[in-house]
Order: C-alpha cells, then sequence, then structure tokens
C-alpha cells in the first residue's frame, strides 16, 4: 500500500474525535511495519512476550505488566500513584483502541518511559493482536 | 523617587510557588514515574493561584485587583508606549501587567481543575485534551509576562525580578505598604498545604 495510511488516521484523529476498530488500527500498523519488514503479519504471542517483558529501564515502571498486571484484560494499578487502571482489552473496556491519537499518544509516553525509546510499529501490531486476542 | 514596599510577601511567595509548581509540573507531565511530582506541583499552582484571587479583593494596596486591572484600551495604550520605549512608570502592576496575571490566575485554575479531574477520573477524554490545552496556553502567556518583565526592566532601569524578591520597587514613600504581610503568608502557606493534600489525594 502506497497511501500513509497511518499518518491520515492520526491527522483525521486530531481534527474530529475519528473513531476506529482495535483491527483498523492493527491493520494500519501492520501496513507500516511492513514497509520495513517485508510480509510482516501482527503476532498475539509475540505481543504477549512483548507484554511481559522486563525492560527495567525505570526501576519503578520495568514492564507494562508493572502498571497492567499479568493480563490486559484485567483491572491494573499504577506503579506510583495507587490509582486504578481500567483494563486495556476491549473486551473488557469497548473504547479501547477505537481513538488513533489516544493510542499514539500513550504508545508515545509508555513506551518512551518503559523502555526508553518510541515503539516501533511492529511492536505495536503485535500489542494490539495481544490485546485484543480473544475479542 | 525612592526604593520602596510594594509587593507583600504573600504576593511574592505566591508568585515563587507558581513558578516553582508550574516549572515542576510542565517538565513532569510526560511521565508516569514522576505523576505524583506532577499532581502535588500542579495542585500547588491551583491553591496559591485561588487564594491570590481572595488577596486580590482583601490584600495590601498593590495586591488588589482595583490597584491594577484596567480596560483593553489602556493595556493596549501601555504596550504601545512600551514599544516606543516611553511607558509610563508605575509603582503596581502597569495596566498590561494586570491583564497577564488575571489570564495566569484564570488558566492556573482551569489547569489545575481540569487536571485534578483527570486524575480522580471524573471525565472522559476531552477533560485530559483540555487540560493540556490550558497547561499549554498558560506557557505562552508565562512567556509573554517573561519578555513584558524583561521589557520593562529595560525601559525603567529597575530589576523587576529582583523586586519580586525583595519586594522594594520605586514609588513614592506615601505608596509604601506599612506591614510586609507576615501573617497572610502563614495563612497562605497552611491553606496551600491543606489544598494540596487534599487535591492529590
Amino acid at each position: 500500500m502506497n497511501v500513509p495510511l497511518l499518518p491520515m488516521l492520526l491527522l483525521a484523529g486530531a481534527a474530529t474525535a475519528w473513531s476506529a476498530t482495535p483491527r483498523e488500527l492493527a491493520q494500519s500498523y501492520t501496513a507500516e511495519a511492513s514497509r520495513l519488514i517485508p510480509g510482516f503479519q501482527g503476532s498475539a504471542q509475540r505481543g504477549a512476550e512483548f507484554y511481559a517483558r522486563r525492560f527495567a529501564v525505570s526501576s519503578h515502571l520495568p514492564a507494562c505488566s508493572a502498571c497492567h498486571t499479568d493480563s490486559p484484560a484485567r483491572i491494573g494499578r499504577h506503579a506510583v500513584t495507587g490509582k486504578t487502571i481500567q483494563p486495556l482489552s476491549p473486551s473488557a473496556v469497548a473504547t479501547r483502541f477505537s481513538d488513533p491519537a489516544k493510542v499514539e499518544k500513550w504508545f508515545r509516553r509508555n513506551c518512551t518511559e518503559v523502555l526508553g525509546r518510541e515503539c516501533s510499529a511492529a511492536e505495536k501490531a503485535d500489542f494490539i493482536a495481544f490485546a485484543t486476542e480473544g475479542t | 523617587m525612592n526604593k520602596i514596599l510594594v509587593w507583600d510577601l504573600p504576593v511574592r511567595l505566591g508568585h515563587w510557588l507558581m513558578v516553582a509548581g508550574f516549572a515542576l509540573a510542565w517538565v513532569t507531565g510526560e511521565s508516569e514515574r514522576w505523576r505524583l511530582v506532577h499532581v502535588f506541583a500542579g495542585s500547588t499552582v491551583m491553591a496559591v493561584a485561588a487564594y491570590r484571587l481572595l488577596w486580590g479583593l482583601i490584600g495590601s494596596r498593590h495586591a488588589r485587583f482595583a490597584d491594577f486591572v484596567r480596560g483593553p484600551v489602556q493595556a493596549l495604550g501601555y504596550l504601545r508606549q512600551l514599544l516606543h520605549r516611553s511607558p509610563p512608570h508605575y509603582t503596581g502592576h502597569n495596566p498590561a501587567a494586570g491583564w497577564a496575571i488575571l489570564l495566569l490566575l484564570a488558566l492556573a485554575l482551569a489547569s489545575g481543575a481540569s487536571g485534578w479531574a483527570t486524575y480522580q477520573e471524573l471525565g472522559g477524554d476531552w477533560i485530559e485534551e483540555a487540560h493540556e490545552l490550558f497547561a499549554g496556553l498558560m506557557l505562552i502567556i508565562v512567556g509573554v509576562h517573561l519578555l513584558g518583565v524583561l521589557l520593562g526592566s529595560v525601559a525603567h532601569r529597575e530589576n523587576l525580578v529582583w523586586s519580586m524578591v525583595t519586594g522594594r520597587k520605586q514609588g513614592r514613600p506615601e505608596e509604601a505598604l506599612t506591614r510586609p504581610g507576615l501573617l497572610a503568608a502563614l495563612s497562605m502557606l497552611a491553606w496551600t498545604g491543606l489544598a494540596v493534600w487534599w487535591l492529590a489525594r
């Protein structure tokens, strides 16, 4: 695909409260990733490994699971403030992964802090595949 | 003209608390690791701004809104004179500074309230976005305020930043404050402590 779908989605998301389905979001990340990795397909299995991996860049926030628990379907707890965090799975909270701008914002914030860098499109596609598994 | 006491303790202490709070809240705004620091810093800014509203009504002479809040025509007129390097000297805040102060207080309360609502999960995503908008606007007004302080300091050959530290500024002896406002400063600190404790829960 030649059309830069994700930037267009983001632009639309910024201008209006653009809504997408988790599948559409995963597809646009997959399309972006496949430009670097020919034939790339999102994998819930890789997403699960990524989710559980201890990056240990931050001692307070070593991994996704530090706040979001071992399962994205469960209610999380902020490792610093103790505030509850609604589950990431669309099966638990229907609005998850439906707003491209919001998804990009939180990937950017949380990846920068937990991984020490931004996440790649491939990692995002895998993450969504894992978080939406069974929905 | 002599150096007289113009800014009382609550004005000065409140000013520097807002400076520290806003700076700290800004640099921690993108981080979950520093989220609690962000919440405490932002709550401090909001609590001080709320106290300043009251102090603008019952405070000392140059702290009162009636002393320095003027219409937009006067504020624009002052800015024009400032650009022509011939601004009239005001002992208290000049008319343009008055607008910066009102905007900064309004934005401090708006960003504080929307930040608090976000932290307590009282609203949708739009409150979070409003919070970012208010904070961004506040940073812009802070920049304009700093530029005004720089231009005013040069125009009047008066270090306005240092005036906000010592409280002393050029003025006529009869315009001087007679009391430093120690009790009011202590009550402001007590209020801020209480408000921050409640807001950041």
